[in-house]
């Protein structure tokens, strides 16, 4: 709806001009082109070239090796970091290991249609005359051949396969792309605008709300990640929006017959959004506020998208009113979004001592445009950047400065990422490797040193769940917590140690290793020289000098080796049923099964939990 | 309470003299405080995931209402029927038979109408306001379980919040460190390389993480290995439990035997966490058989066997069960139920006046129901939660736990 967009940038340029004048004088390219280059300020800190690199690949990464600080040192570290921001780097070895995953393209409707929950599953048997209605749960074998039927009759598939396909993308991108920060940025802002996958439909939505709302907006400016995920079905769905109408609302020729929706004001999202996605707890809004709020974003809701039910029937009357008598009366549909004028709360609303009576759509838009312009978004937003990239406790002068480039250039996330790292606190030798790692940029990271095929990442994902992050499946909006001490705890630690071990001994399906590979395919001179040759691999430029001490006695302690080997041997009926990757990671590394035992511990070593 | 100090100081002591590296700071500072760990009180909570049928499980069998709502599911008690008379005028699901006993021995107290203030029928917001213990609030970072921990943090034990579950449950979020396992067999460093070889891993581990600078790391990696020596020495594969107690086999019946190790081992266990699945019952329910009962038969013969087998514990403990929501009075068009308001809540524990079903459950005819539909929430959960918090575990400012909440405990704990 061409006429809405206009509409849109008029409220814009109203509430936000002043920035808008400022950068159309200026043109369009960032202040810190325009300026030139700024130097990272590295060397004041005392630190030379490749422990700059170091420090800056591994927060802005999701794993740092030896040849990623060769090619950043070579390529200018400034150069690299801008060119990280950008994100356009061509990523074939991701388009290639993705190429069979067939959902990825796929619109919410498309993905609705081919991955129905049990329940619509169930429905749809029924409907179809394939199943009686008392026969459901009773005959167990039955209703899964009856599903095979509908699967095979429709070409539908199992909403688990879409699950599996939504978080091994997460985990083969985290692993091999090249636009590395373009990665991290967008787990730290899905992150922040928080999901789960275990409610309802969200199972369905996750997959766009990523790619659609998050992702392209991820070094943007914020409140167009603001806007896009407050449109998004996903977060519709998840903090309740679609649902909230104005109190007395009829949907009059609108409403299905015998609809049971219900009706009313819902401020969960309204609270939300001003709690955890802009102003933060103390930000200073008020109960009213929410609730004025709230009014403002009703008839915000998710353009219905189902073939069958009451869904299918509003789609039908949409469709018969067609698009353009829709947007006369108000309405706005953009993809899944739907503004439904009839289910809005007209009348002027005060939020934060500012008034609101644009009336319809708009109003919405005018106020996730000043929220998201606010100056305690600004704190807010910068804080858990800083939190992110720099320290589980920011100083507040680096703070401080990033909060003064929000709100000057207008929240953009590369200006205020830039102030950040040429600052001189993210720089501090304090600060180094001083963060812990979550378990998916733990496991991401072993991963990438190892140079591991994974050929199927769901395993992996398990490991990642049992070490405390079950990714995509935080159940409250706050997200996980961004700190050391959740991350580290008596029921992960133990994980962690076990996970490096599987993974060196290449025990975890789906992954193919070469501990060889890491040695230069050379038979190492000595177990001292392939246990320096790892530290350096995994630990590039840090003080490892203690952890190979420690490792040494156990690499050459011959009963150690022995046994392993007697392990080994025992186990080898077991191995036999493993699957040929493990075997033919075995044959590559025959005989030197120890120095993968050593391996294990590096990687579950206290120095590899921190970045 | 002696044979828990004897335990303590010959069994507890004994396995940690044996070359494992000293006494653990948790269990020395344990037996310092001995008075208060041997007082100390624990709290089961199971939820029941997907919205247990309270009028299905504890039936008000004498509202005609009910019966005529419900032609196909309704079961009566008299001879030659199966529901089981408690008082005259409610009964218990024959599936429940285990519990039955405790109602009689008062040790069983059944709270019905419970339910949450926010209407949602949402699975979802409802479990999320239920642990959360914030009706209205979504954004409350940590669970009400949690919350309470934190007010009675022992700082030597790791185990005071346990959850048998693959993740953190909702009630769990928060500041204090809880553990999530699924099963305490998998809490080891293993290579799967056989014993010797994990314990020499092990003791790499432990060399490397003592000599860390960062204190966090060096610190948990410390209680991480005291913890899995103590696991260890529990030996949970190999366990007996008491009394003959027979837990059935199915998750939860492992999740309440695992939870009955560790409060007969005294290590500082206070809030247990379970999960009882397959609750949403929209199509078949059944009666005397199907899904219903079969649920209910696990969940009441593995509370059953749980509270058999801690019989020389059972004055500190609290069995409470949750669900999220009720489902409506009318059955649906597919001999179910649907998603309704309120359901009940078994609480088991000696401190408890049981054998009574707390209630204020109107006549069920269509002006009393809510929304015209289900049965009404008279009992909001916190007033339930909130009495077990502070009678039972002691929590003094309950004000933290439920801070929106100003009503009054339902008064069924001495």
């Amino acid at each position: 709806m061409a006429v809405k967009g206009k509409c849109h940038k008029n409220i814009a340029m109203k509430y936000i001009m002043p920035y808008f004048v400022i950068l159309f004088i200026l043109g369009t390219l960032p202040s810190f082109v325009q300026k030139g280059q700024p130097k990272l300020p590295f060397k004041a800190a005392g630190l030379n070239e490749r422990q700059a690199a170091e420090h800056l690949l591994s927060r802005f990464t999701f794993g740092v090796r030896s040849e990623d600080i060769d090619d950043a040192l070579k390529m200018g570290l400034e150069k690299w970091f801008s060119a990280q921001l950008d994100g356009k780097i061509e990523d074939i070895e991701v388009q290639k290991r993705l190429a069979d995953y067939n959902a990825l393209s796929l619109t919410n409707a498309e993905i609705v249609a081919k991955y129905p929950l049990g329940a619509q599953l169930k429905a749809r048997a029924i409907e179809d005359g394939l199943i009686k209605k008392e026969d459901i749960n009773e005959d167990k074998e039955k209703q899964r051949e009856i599903y095979k039927q509908l699967m095979e009759k429709y070409g539908i598939q199992n909403s688990k396969e879409l699950e599996r396909q939504t978080i091994n993308q997460k985990i083969i991108r985290a692993i091999y792309s090249k636009n590395q920060l373009h990665e991290v940025l967008t787990d730290f802002w899905f992150n922040h605008f928080n999901i789960f996958m275990g409610k309802n439909t969200c199972t369905q939505f996750v997959m766009s709300y990523e790619r659609d709302a998050i992702r392209p907006n991820v070094n943007r400016s914020f409140k167009d990640l603001l806007i896009a995920t407050a449109k998004s079905p996903a977060m519709l769905t998840y903090l309740d929006n679609f649902l909230s109408t104005r109190e007395d609302e009829s949907m009059g020729n609108m409403q299905a017959k015998g609809s049971k929706r219900p009706k009313g004001l819902n401020e969960n999202y309204a609270r939300e959004i001003m709690e955890l996605h802009t102003l933060g707890v103390d930000g200073g809004y008020t109960q009213d506020d929410v609730l004025n709020a709230a009014k403002i974003l009703t008839g915000w809701t998710i353009y219905p998208m189902g073939q069958r039910g009451e869904s299918a029937k509003i789609a039908k009357l949409l469709e018969k009113i067609g698009e353009d008598r829709l947007a006369n009366r108000g309405f706005v549909h953009e993809n899944d979004f739907l503004f439904a004028p009839n289910r809005h709360e007209e009348g002027s609303k005060t939020v934060m001592g500012k008034q609101y009576n644009q009336g319809g759509y708009d109003e919405g838009i005018a106020l996730l445009n000043d929220l998201a312009a606010h100056p305690s978004t600004a704190r807010f937003i910068c804080k858990k950047l800083a939190t992110r990239f720099v320290s589980d406790s920011p100083d507040p002068k680096i703070v401080d400065r990033m909060v003064k480039t929000f709100i000057d250039k207008d929240g953009d996330i590369q200006e205020v990422l830039w102030t950040m790292v040429t600052s001189p606190e993210f720089w501090q030798p304090a600060a180094l490797h001083q963060k812990t790692k979550s378990p998916f940029e733990y496991a991401i990271s072993a991963v990438r040193s190892m140079h591991a095929d994974v050929m199927y990442p769901f395993p992996l994902a398990n490991w990642i769940t049992k070490m405390g992050q079950k990714i995509y499946y935080y159940q409250a909006p706050t997200g996980f917590p961004d700190k050391g001490q959740y991350w580290i705890n008596t029921g992960s630690l133990l994980n962690r140690m076990n996970f490096g071990l599987d993974l060196a001994a290449g025990k975890i399906p789906g992954i193919k290793i070469d501990n060889k590979a890491l040695l230069d395919n050379k038979e190492p001179e000595s177990a001292e020289d392939a246990i320096k040759k790892y530290a350096a691999v995994f630990l590039p430029e840090r003080k490892i000098e203690s952890t190979v001490d420690r490792l040494l006695p156990l690499a050459t302690d011959p009963t150690f080796s022995e046994k392993v080997i007697q392990a080994n041997k025992k186990n080898k009926s077991e191995a036999d049923e493993m699957t040929d990757e493990t075997s033919h990671n075995e044959m590559v590394f025959d005989g030197n099964k120890t120095l993968s035992q050593v391996l294990g511990i590096l990687i579950g070593s206290p120095e590899f939990q921190r970045k | 309470m002696d044979n828990r100090r004897i335990f303590l100081k010959k069994g507890g002591l004994a396995l940690f003299g044996l070359g494992l590296g000293g006494i653990p700071n948790f269990v020395k500072a344990a037996i310092a405080q001995q008075k208060v760990t041997s007082g100390k009180k624990v709290l089961v909570c199971i939820f029941q995931r997907g919205a247990m049928d309270g009028l299905m499980a504890v039936t008000p069998f004498t509202d005609q209402n009910l019966k005529m709502a419900r032609p196909g599911i309704f079961m009566e008690p008299g001879s030659g029927k199966s529901l089981i008379d408690l008082d005259g005028s409610f009964g218990l699901h024959p599936g429940f038979k285990g519990f039955d006993e405790l109602f009689k021995s008062r040790q069983l107290a059944i709270v019905h109408g419970m339910g949450s203030p926010n209407k949602t029928r949402s699975h979802f917001d409802a479990q999320d306001y239920m642990e959360s213990g914030t009706p209205f609030h979504k954004g409350t970072e940590s669970g009400w379980l949690n919350r309470a921990l934190q007010q009675n943090k022992i700082e030597s034990s790791v185990f005071q919040g346990v959850s048998i579950t693959s993740s953190l449950p909702r009630s769990f979020y928060g500041e204090y460190p809880c553990l999530a396992v699924s099963n305490f067999n998998d809490f080891r460093i293993n290579t799967r390389g056989g014993k010797a070889i994990n314990a020499s891993t092990a003791t790499s581990f432990e060399e490397l993480y003592d000599l860390t600078a960062d204190e966090l790391q060096k610190h948990t990696s410390k209680e991480s290995f005291e913890a899995m020596k103590m696991v260890e020495k529990l030996n949970f594969k190999n366990y007996t439990p008491a009394n003959t107690a027979r837990y059935p086999g199915s998750p939860l019946g492992n999740s309440l035997k695992q939870i009955a190790q560790l409060i007969k081992s005294d290590v500082g266990l206070e809030i247990a966490f379970a999960e009882s699945n397959g609750w949403d019952t929209h199509f078949n329910q059944g009666t005397e058989n199907g899904i219903f009962a079969r649920n209910a038969d696990d969940l009441s013969s593995a509370v059953s066997a749980l509270w058999n087998d801690i019989e020389a514990y059972q004055d500190d403990v609290v069995i409470m069960t949750m669900t999220e929501f009720g489902r409506t009075v009318k059955q649906n068009g597919t001999n179910g139920t649907d998603h309704g308001r309120a359901s009940c809540s078994f609480i088991i524990g000696n401190s408890v006046s049981g054998g009574k079903v707390y209630h204020k459950i109107p006549e069920l005819i269509k002006e009393n129901l809510e929304d015209g539909r289900d049965l009404p929430v008279t009992i909001d959960f916190r007033e339930v939660f909130n009495e077990v918090a502070s009678k039972h575990l002691k929590v003094t400012d309950t004000k933290k736990l439920f801070p929106d909440w100003t009503g009054e405990n339902l008064s069924f704990i001495i």
